[in-house]
């Protein structure tokens, strides 16, 4: 019995889990994991990883077709067996889960195969959907941490099969549609839209909202995303809410709402992007007092305590932004204000949000009309990718940088960039942000010719007004 | 001729004084009405003005030392006479090599410093073995250097201790490896660097983000002034933030300072004292009295207050103060026949909820109010209750702002005040004394514990209210104030 007590029982293992339990381990916690699925969560086996390797195909795809052409390159009938391209996803998927498993074995950390429930505030009952006897019929821990992430969320009166499919199940269809009606056209949509569209699917994005990746996003930064999409001929509808999806035969018919006249879009495939919900319940948290907010998230204090003593929770099942990296981060900061050698308190404005697509879109910190919104005076740096040497030469024109940056003192407020690498270059912001950097030093700061980061300098220099190259 | 500085009397009850920090050094011009000291007082942590012009000649009073009222602490010289260091007491400025020629070494702040205790107290004790050490006199002078170890030190105690000459090393072992990340910055082109080569180094050695160097430098600060919160004790924006905001309350402070009375000399009443001594002995007079008083848990409240500041949810800064007002205005609502007032014979019962704030100012005290209390939510009631404050440092009240009160709120927690009874305002149903937010011993599960807590006393009107109802709405602000969640709502 001895051996069931931990320092720290973290229910799952997605980033926010597995990262927790690293530092834990490192902070000389006697950790362990209980994870329902694979190691890895979400982000490792339905997300983050399979999704880009899919992406990856897509934009090689787009190389040998279109770019090919325009390089004097010439290929005889192009040609792809999709069945290879969603298993090599899934092969990438299947190498970083054992990763996890590897990591947590070097860390002393022990992992459960097991769904967990509270049976107390220091106690955690556990079973096997397998129908397997667990490793131990129980778990107790001085402190516990709730990481179990979120799921796809459906609209009422949706139901998955039949050609009606969330990512979840995306990930592992092999079969190409004809045409798919995408509903939602935040990241997980126009992701998956740009991957059909670039295997010669017949793509129709649908959007509540009047622009793209909605409430996240630039309204300049959307609408250079919306022309790339269009010119790839993907149909984008945007202002047209999601009513019903009836099947006839073997194809959907998706009915807008009444703002669209009675419009349809029929399709072979509905891929259902409308968001995640936490996965807070089933795991018993109203028998031991923990109390959850709107949306079902898991309230939390700038400890990541949850209103019971000794329980805590981080990642998507605490709050937005729902993501891989916001989840690792507050993992590592919760285990160490546990460990007491970090100060409470977790920055929400300075956490990237990227899109996969081509042209990739990466965010940080505020919009201009957010900050605005907000009463801050700002000043804004724009610079186009069609002026920077690296991207001409490369061939990758679409897209700009747009720094948001206070007015008096040039301290980056935000920053959105919409291009080719732009998810790779947003960590220079993200850094400077974090040290407090102005406009100033990254005008200063040196960058490398010819690369396209030149491009986050020169925005900073436009700020001022002082940009060379445009 | 030198004309003596002695230790003021600050407050009725003062006796003596501790100078927290002299702002202005041997050497220095000095004009009247400037601040010459931060003094600690039994009240509160104030400023001392200089009545005279002249140029500092010697400091007495050292740093963390106290006075009586009336001693010698300090000596000015009449303008145009020579400035002689003096060879007694404690440490003439020692002229560093940038006085010759060169701008001044740093812009010393040119308004009073906001007073952080712990760090301040810390040096003095370090100062207090140094006369006749060798490095006493660096210790004093205002160099930035020599400011650094009390602001930036985590633990000022181990500072206290350390022999004062041990300092400058633990302080550049504690920098080496911020210098590198700092020369960038350093190279900005800033208002007129220190020539003195050890400044330059010393200012370029001090851990701040571009930003916060930006902001001080546009707000005037002296860095060197400015404790780091961020990592491994980096200044970042936000410690410049509180910086400014702790002058701010500091200069608010100062609107305490009671007018000085000369023994043996008689005034007569302005307007503001002729109408508080006519309206509080009214008061007193007609309204029958009684008190209740409660302590509250205020655990959680401290809690929320962290919170909110942490995660910077509200623009406004929320105060102690601000969450008693919401807290106040909840209860009230739930016993509206507090919030009523006493009229021809009969019982008015407010349809509004507009709780006066009773503020301190030169000659007295004022209530301005926040209207419609009812209606507010926390942010929009610490907006319009910091308005009134700073309103009452400029002056500029409309009638209306200090009009139409149904209940009101003295809080005397910032002068650390145990407990104390107000004086009900008439017409009003009663007054809320609110004392000081404080650790106290205190009773868990049958075992003796540390508690933080604050003591409430409601002042009632017993021809309005009777004891179950002041109870009760004492227990419903215990209530909001110790699950403060609520307030947020």
């Amino acid at each position: 019995m001895a051996n069931n007590r931990y320092d720290l029982a973290v229910i799952g293992s997605g980033p926010g889990g597995y990262e927790a339990a690293i530092r834990a381990s490192q902070l000389k916690m006697r950790v362990c994991v209980i994870e329902r699925d694979r190691p890895g969560g979400v982000c490792l086996n339905w997300g983050c990883i399979p999704s880009k390797a899919l992406l990856n195909s897509a934009e090689t795809m787009e190389i040998i077709g279109a770019a090919a052409r325009e390089h004097g390159i010439q290929t005889g009938e192009v040609r792809f067996d999709f069945k290879r391209i969603i298993q090599r996803s899934r092969e990438a998927a299947e190498k970083l889960s054992r990763g996890v498993r590897f990591l947590l074995r070097k860390n002393n950390i022990e992992l459960i195969e097991a769904s967990a429930a509270f049976d107390g505030p220091q106690r955690l009952t556990l079973t096997r959907s397998d129908g397997n006897a667990p490793s131990a019929p129980a778990v107790e821990a001085e402190r516990i941490l709730i990481a179990t992430g979120s799921r796809e969320r459906l609209f009422a009166g949706m139901r998955i099969g039949d050609g009606m499919l969330t990512s979840r199940e995306a990930l592992v269809y092999d079969q190409l549609p004809e045409s798919v009606a995408v509903i939602g056209a935040g990241a997980v949509g126009l992701e998956f839209g740009y991957f059909y569209q670039a295997f010669g699917a017949r793509v129709t994005i649908i959007e509540l909202e009047k622009q793209m990746l909605p409430g996240v996003c630039d309204a300049e930064v959307a609408e250079e995303l919306r022309r790339a999409f269009v010119k790839r001929k993907v149909d984008v509808l945007l202002g047209h809410g999601y009513k019903s999806a009836a099947r006839h035969g073997d194809r959907w018919s998706v009915a807008l709402d009444n703002n669209s006249q009675g419009k349809t879009v029929e399709a072979e495939m509905v891929l259902v992007a409308v968001g995640r919900t936490p996965n807070s319940d089933s795991l018993g948290l109203e028998k031991i007092g923990v109390e959850l907010e709107r949306g079902g998230f898991i309230r939390i204090d700038e400890y990541f305590r949850t209103t019971r003593d000794g329980i805590y929770a981080i990642g998507d099942v605490i709050r937005p932004p729902l993501l891989a990296h916001k989840a690792s981060a507050e993992g590592i900061a919760a285990v160490e204000m546990m460990a007491g050698v970090r100060e409470p308190g977790f920055d929400l404005m300075n956490i990237p949000g990227c899109v996969y697509c081509q042209p990739e879109v990466a965010t940080i910190g505020m919009t201009e009309a957010a900050a605005k919104a907000a009463g801050i005076e700002v000043k804004v740096g724009k610079f186009p990718f069609r002026a920077n040497g690296k991207a001409v030469a490369v061939n990758h024109v679409e897209g700009f940088v747009k720094l948001v940056a206070g007015r008096k003192y040039g301290e980056v407020i935000g920053c959105q960039i919409i291009g080719h690498g732009a998810t790779d270059m947003i960590s220079e912001v993200a850094l400077g942000k974090t040290l407090e950097a102005t406009t100033l030093e990254f005008g200063r700061t040196v960058h490398p010719h010819p690369t396209i980061s030149e491009a986050i300098m020169e925005a900073a220099l436009a700020a001022d007004g002082e940009a060379i190259n445009f | 001729m030198s004309i003596e500085i002695t230790m003021p009397k600050l407050s009725d009850t003062m006796e003596e004084g501790k100078i927290l920090r002299w702002l202005k050094h041997p050497g220095d011009k000095v004009s009247r009405g400037e601040p010459l000291a931060e003094v600690e007082t039994d009240k509160a942590d104030m400023i001392m003005e200089a009545f005279d012009d002249g140029v500092m000649q010697e400091i007495v009073l050292a740093e963390g030392e106290s006075a009586p009222v009336g001693a010698t602490i300090a000596r000015l010289a009449a303008l145009g006479e020579e400035v002689k260091p003096s060879a007694s007491g404690a440490a003439p400025r020692p002229e560093p090599e940038a006085r010759t020629g060169a701008p001044e070494p740093v812009p010393r702040p040119s308004k009073p410093v906001a007073v952080r205790k712990r760090p301040v107290a810390a040096r003095g004790a370090g100062q207090a073995e140094a006369p006749g050490n060798g490095s006493a006199p660096a210790e004093l002078a205002p160099q930035p250097r020599q400011e650094l170890p009390a602001s930036e030190s985590p633990e000022p105690q181990s500072n206290g201790q350390a022999p004062p000459a041990a300092q400058p090393h633990q302080e550049s072992a504690h920098r080496e490896p911020a210098r590198a990340s700092e020369e960038v910055s350093a190279m900005r082109p800033a208002a007129p660097r220190p020539v003195a080569v050890s400044h330059e180094a010393d200012l370029a050695k001090l851990k701040a983000s571009p930003l916060a160097r930006r902001a001080a430098e546009e707000a005037g600060i002296d860095l060197s002034q400015v404790h780091g919160t961020g990592p491994e004790g980096r200044i970042t924006k936000r410690d410049i933030d509180s910086f400014l905001r702790e002058q701010q309350l500091f200069r608010q402070r100062r609107l305490v300072t009671p007018r000085e009375g000369s023994p043996g000399t008689w005034e007569e009443l302005s307007k503001m004292r002729r109408t508080i001594a006519q309206r509080m002995a009214a008061s007193k007079r007609e309204i029958p009295h009684f008190y209740v008083t409660m302590e509250i848990d205020m655990e959680e409240s401290v809690r929320l207050k962290k919170s909110l500041e942490a995660t910077e949810i509200f623009d406004e800064s929320i105060t102690y103060n601000d969450i008693v007002i919401k807290a106040c205005s909840l209860a009230l609502g739930r016993y509206p026949r507090m919030n009523a007032s006493f009229e021809n014979d009969g019982i008015r019962i407010h349809p509004s909820i507009n709780i006066g704030m009773a503020v301190a100012v030169e000659d007295g005290l004022i209530v301005p109010v926040i209207k419609e209390c009812q209606q507010l939510t926390l942010p929009e009631i610490a907006r319009a209750a910091h308005r009134l404050v700073a309103k009452a440092a400029q002056g500029g009240f409309t009638a209306d702002e200090l009009s139409g009160a149904t209940f009101s709120i003295s809080n005397m927690g910032m002068l650390g005040i145990e407990h104390f009874s107000a004086v009900i305002v008439p017409p009003q149903a009663a007054i809320l004394a609110v004392s000081a937010i404080k650790e106290r011993p205190v009773v868990r599960n049958g075992q003796l514990a540390v508690g933080t807590t604050m003591m409430l006393t409601v002042s009632c009107d017993h021809r309005i209210v009777d004891g179950v109802v002041a109870g009760r709405f004492l227990q419903e602000m215990k209530r909001f104030l110790e699950n403060p969640a609520s307030l947020l709502v």
